[in-house]
């Protein structure tokens, strides 16, 4: 299968899902380009596009919380840092997302 | 040498298939799925390239066609497939989807064209 097709593919499936979400995709199109990559990746070798960033375990329900996008099973977590957590998506009123950090789960604390 | 000869068959009316809709039709021996993909049509065989599931009970969302079986995607305007089936369930009792002797190819096109009304595929 052709990975730039699939990548076409990707974009255009999950930019509606997270302008929903609030967010979009990272403006940066060569670290977008990246990250799809890696995705399409791994689409192709477990039939699921998992989040590049983040350890797969060997239980499939936790597994399932880490499928681009995985913005809503990490809301809270994520609108605290105003991106993913790899970075492939940012919140909308994001206009420079050098400044964004990350906060690794165990640190996020709710208010 | 024989010339191969094509002609434009009447396949539905373009009433009949709302913005992101599709339908399954039958012309000459051929089955083949009509999207309708903003206002423009495209014709691809029925059956998916996976496990031959019938594609016009699947999904179109803009040009991507997901299939109802194991959710294999295909472009629609190039016939392309753009990601083979989701993973099996664990434990379940039905063929692995991703099985490697189950290849998924790409779906063949049709050209066509909407005139009076009707949609015109070419066979």
């Amino acid at each position: 299968m052709n990975v730039e097709a699939r990548k076409k593919a990707l974009k255009f499936l999950f930019a509606p899902l997270v302008d929903k979400l609030g967010y979009k995709f990272h403006p940066a199109e060569e670290d977008v380009d990246f990250l799809l990559d890696a995705e399409v990746s791994f689409e192709k070798q477990y039939g699921v596009p998992y989040c590049p960033c983040q350890a797969r375990t060997k239980d499939r329900a936790e597994n399932m919380k880490i499928v681009c996008p995985c913005i809503p099973f990490h809301r809270e977590h994520y609108d605290a840092m105003k991106r993913c957590w790899c970075g492939l998506f940012v919140h909308k009123d994001v206009t420079d997302p050098s400044k964004l950090k990350q906060i690794p789960p165990d640190k996020f604390r709710k208010d | 040498m024989g010339e191969t000869s094509y002609m434009y068959v009447e396949a539905a009316k373009t009433s009949d298939i709302a913005p992101g809709g599709m339908l399954g039709v039958k012309l000459n021996g051929l089955a083949l799925t009509i999207c309708n993909y903003e206002g423009k049509f495209y014709a691809v065989e029925r059956t998916c390239g996976h496990a031959a599931a019938y594609l016009d009970r699947g999904t179109l969302t803009g040009y991507i066609l997901t299939c109802p079986l194991h959710c294999a995607q295909f472009d629609i305007t190039t016939g392309e497939a753009l990601s083979g089936p989701v993973p099996e369930a664990p434990d379940s009792k039905y063929p692995d989807p991703g099985d490697p002797r189950l290849k998924t190819r790409g779906l063949k096109v049709y050209p066509v064209k909407v005139e009076n009304g009707s949609i015109l595929i070419e066979l």
